[in-house]
């Protein structure tokens, strides 16, 4: 027996026979090598913002935390008919008449719509930040540690919670400081320097709005200061980012540098009493400690339940068990306590066995529609999170109604602020029930996306979706619809995953509709018209 | 076989009559006429991994298994060019954790390797080269989007190889392959995720290319072959897996494997093999250990 590869007869003799087969196959090659390119998109496409209405009243709009559009003073500007500002002027020029590629990219990028940007910039870091801690060689977990935030593990831990919170903080702080820098623009009423001197080009859209305070600043000077606290490990790319929007209101025409400084100014003021109401409202001891973990266990026993154990492994401590009593936008303690859900099935009770039932089926039949649903609205670790899901989806409604950077900002905070109250009022009953997810009553039923790593009622994910869908629906209501199919798909997702209960999608819902109820009663009455 | 499979291609073997399997690396060619099919069965499993370069076990996984049922199948239309194609059912387990297995039809792969020289038989043996073409695309209805669980990474790849080989009159071999591997996007059910360092706002997931190099070298003796290979995989960009993040579809995955295995002619027209393998050094990959084992008939037309 002779191995076949080799024959006589072709020794470098090139072949008369035209690999006719091979062309074929090198060409099918080819054509599934043809769909790569590598260059994915297109992102969130933001074309230059030409907002449809200069919103004059934004200055007496309904304030969140400040006490007044006045509270934080800005100085009366110099006359454009000064010295100092024909400088300011002629300072632009010289800019706009030698700008580089990369400065009118950042151009580009920021006429996009600054409420917007960050926005984006916001829901990266998250994106980044989602990571629990990995677990020691020695068994436990490391705990984020704000004055290591660089190490390992990281600071912070932006889990949904984390990240309702740090979303809706920047969200209020921005819609806070550009009321009140409103206020300022009509009250000294100075143009744009594109206005004021027709030498300088307008390289972004320029409206009659004055252009002192610049809202650029104050949005770039608040939102800095807040992610400095909330990511303070991302301080260098964010310092930058803000440097660079507020260089490109300068190069672009749309603001002078006295207009960027007040409005710097004005919007590190803003994030300085933001950011006093942060430090207080009880998320530093969200974490709890073992006593308290230990405690919530046992009152589940003690009511005759089965407590939730951690599905992880080694187990985790619960996720932030005291983020219940952080301090909720709308609603008071004891609101929260009153909106709290009625208790969950009893964990012995033939419901619960029929709903663990219906967890084990559908995911051992799981359907590609079903699991393309439940991974669409996973938005686990490593992800922007639910509520940065529905920043996402709010994004484009923003957009495609050409808002001015005030109103924008109004979208942002009520939906990040319901949401956040959505955080504070799911995670007060989930700790206060402390029910097992489907997989620690029934370990046969394995999921088909990560568990979340805290007790099953109620889903969060409901309501988050819930109190999300209702504030937009009220925003947007030619969304209507669609928000609602969203919210629907996002709760039924669950189910789908294996990591919830229908009790808790259904209960979760009721609740997010409820609490959005407040943040809904505020938007009505905001004097937004 | 790792935290992504790059194509069951690689080790898909092809009997001949005789001794002499064919797979698209090595320096075989069936002979004109030659119709043959067979079944491989893999069974990998691993319980340390690369998280970027860092080596971990994770709880939540414990052992990762990875078996697959491959049927393959060839043709020779000359002596010089062969057509082969193969498909794997494959389903994964972790033996910790909550996590779902997942199983299903993977990718169909299309090859035709061509020799493009082989020089005279001379006093101490040939030399000759080939060239080989490879399309594969999903079939299954397959999810890209739960590694270490996926069963393949959902997009369509094609590859060029070329392979230079030595045969000596008194029985060793020699070869050394190097292919370029081309991957489509792939799309996902989500329109967000993050990965080597950005967010990115789409369903569309960039995958890097890979370039795999093998040497092999072994005996090929009458009704034996016993080859001994090292493979080398570098992937062309892609982001690390972060510190206790799932593993992405497009991550960088590398590794350096060894392995060793057995060919033998059971009859003129069935062959059978065994095979093992090894990862020895990786970046987000498992440090899988590979068993294969297969049953090929091949069929002078």
């Amino acid at each position: 027996m002779r191995i076949t590869f080799s024959r006589p007869g072709s020794f470098l003799k090139p072949s008369n026979r035209r690999p006719f087969l091979l062309a074929v196959i090198l060409c099918a090659a080819a054509l599934v090598a043809g769909g790569c390119d590598k260059v994915v998109g297109p992102f969130e496409v933001l074309p230059p913002l030409e907002p449809s209405t200069l919103e004059p009243t934004a200055g007496s709009w309904r304030m969140i935390v400040l006490t007044g559009p006045s509270q934080i003073a800005v100085a009366v500007p110099a006359p454009v008919t000064s010295a100092a500002y024909t400088a300011e002027l002629d300072a632009i020029k010289s800019s706009q008449a030698n700008l580089t590629s990369t400065q009118q990219q950042a151009i580009a990028y920021w006429s996009g719509g600054s409420v917007m940007r960050w926005n984006q910039i916001l829901r990266e870091l998250v994106a980044r930040y989602n990571l629990p801690p990995a677990p020691r060689d020695e068994g436990g977990y490391p705990v984020p540690d704000v004055e290591n935030p660089f190490g390992d593990p990281a600071f912070p831990f932006a889990n949904p919670v984390y990240a309702a919170r740090a979303y809706s903080y920047v969200s209020a702080a921005q819609y806070d400081a550009l009321k009140s820098a409103w206020y300022w623009k009509f009250q000294y009423n100075r143009l744009s320097p594109a206005k004021n001197d027709n030498a300088i080009t307008a390289l972004m859209p320029v409206s009659g709005l004055p252009s002192y305070p610049s809202e650029d600043a104050v949005i770039s000077g608040v939102t800095v200061e807040m992610l400095k606290t909330l990511f303070p490990a991302a301080v260098e790319e964010v310092t930058l980012k803000a440097a660079e929007q507020r260089n490109a209101a300068l190069w672009s025409g749309k603001a002078t540098a006295s207009d960027l400084a007040a409005g710097l100014a004005l919007g590190k003021s803003v994030a300085t009493v933001f950011l006093a109401r942060a430090a207080a409202d009880g998320m530093r001891t969200a974490g709890g400690s073992a006593v308290l973990w230990q405690a919530l266990a046992d009152s589940a026993t003690t009511r005759g339940e089965i407590a939730w154990i951690s599905r992880d492994i080694p187990a985790r401590p619960p996720m932030l068990p005291l983020f219940g009593q952080v301090r909720a936008w709308m609603m008071t303690p004891a609101d929260i306590v009153a909106e709290r859900p009625p208790p969950p099935p009893s964990t012995s009770s033939q419901q619960m066995k029929d709903e663990t039932a219906e967890v084990k089926r559908t995911v051992e039949h799981l359907t590609s529609v079903q699991l393309a649903v439940a991974q669409k609205w996973n938005d686990g670790a490593g992800t922007y999170s639910p509520p940065g899901h529905w920043n996402d989806v709010a994004l484009e409604y923003v957009r495609d109604a050409k808002m001015s950077e005030v109103r924008a900002a109004r979208v942002f905070a009520l939906l990040n602020m319901a949401m956040h109250d959505a955080g504070v009022g799911c995670w007060e009953a989930k700790y206060h029930y402390f029910n097992p997810r489907p997989s620690q009553v029934d370990p046969g039923i394995k999921t088909q996306i990560g568990i979340p790593n805290f007790p099953s009622y109620t889903s969060g994910h409901s309501t988050f979706s819930t109190a999300a869908a209702a504030i937009l629906s009220y925003l947007f209501p030619s969304g209507a619809t669609s928000f609602a199919a969203m919210r629907d798909e996002a709760g039924i997702s669950r189910l789908y995953g294996g990591i919830h209960y229908r009790s808790d999608i259904e209960a979760g819902k009721l609740h997010g509709a409820r609490i959005a109820g407040y943040t809904l009663s505020f938007a009505r009455s905001d004097g937004a018209p | 076989m790792l935290l992504r499979t790059i194509g069951t291609v690689a080790v898909l073997a092809l009997g001949a009559s005789s001794a002499a399997a064919q797979t698209i690396d090595d320096g075989l060619m069936m002979p004109r006429g030659t119709l043959s099919a067979g079944v491989l069965y893999t069974h990998d499993s691993w319980d340390q991994y690369w998280e970027g370069t860092l080596k971990r076990k994770n709880g939540n996984i414990g052992t990762l298994t990875q078996q697959s049922l491959t049927w393959i199948g060839g043709y020779g239309v000359t002596d010089r060019l062969s057509l082969m194609a193969a498909v794997p059912y494959v389903w994964t387990h972790a033996s910790q954790g909550v996590l779902h297995d997942l199983s299903g039809i993977q990718d169909l792969t299309f090859a035709a390797k061509y020799r493009l020289l082989a020089t005279a038989p001379a006093k101490h043996g040939t030399f000759s080269a080939f060239a080989v073409g490879t399309a594969a695309l999903p079939v299954g209805d397959y999810t890209p989007d739960f590694f270490p669980l996926s069963i393949g990474t959902g997009g369509g790849r094609a590859s060029g190889r070329l392979t230079l080989s030595f045969q000596s009159t008194s029985a060793w071999f020699v070869n050394a392959s190097s292919a370029y591997t081309w991957c489509s996007n792939v799309r996902l059910n989500r329109n967000a995720y993050y990965t080597d360092g950005q967010l990115y706002l789409t369903n569309e997931v960039a995958m890097p290319n890979v370039l795999e190099h093998t040497v092999s070298a072994g005996v090929n003796r009458g009704r034996w072959r016993i080859p001994l290979s090292l493979v080398q995989q570098r992937t062309l960009g892609g982001g690390d897996i972060r510190r206790q993040d799932m593993p992405f579809v497009s991550n960088r995955m590398d590794f350096t494997k060894l392995g060793s295995g057995v060919m033998y002619a059971l009859a003129k027209n069935l062959s059978i093999q065994v095979s093992a393998a090894h990862v020895l050094s990786g970046r987000n990959v498992g440090q899988s250990t590979i068993f294969t084992s297969g049953l090929v008939y091949a069929h002078h037309l």
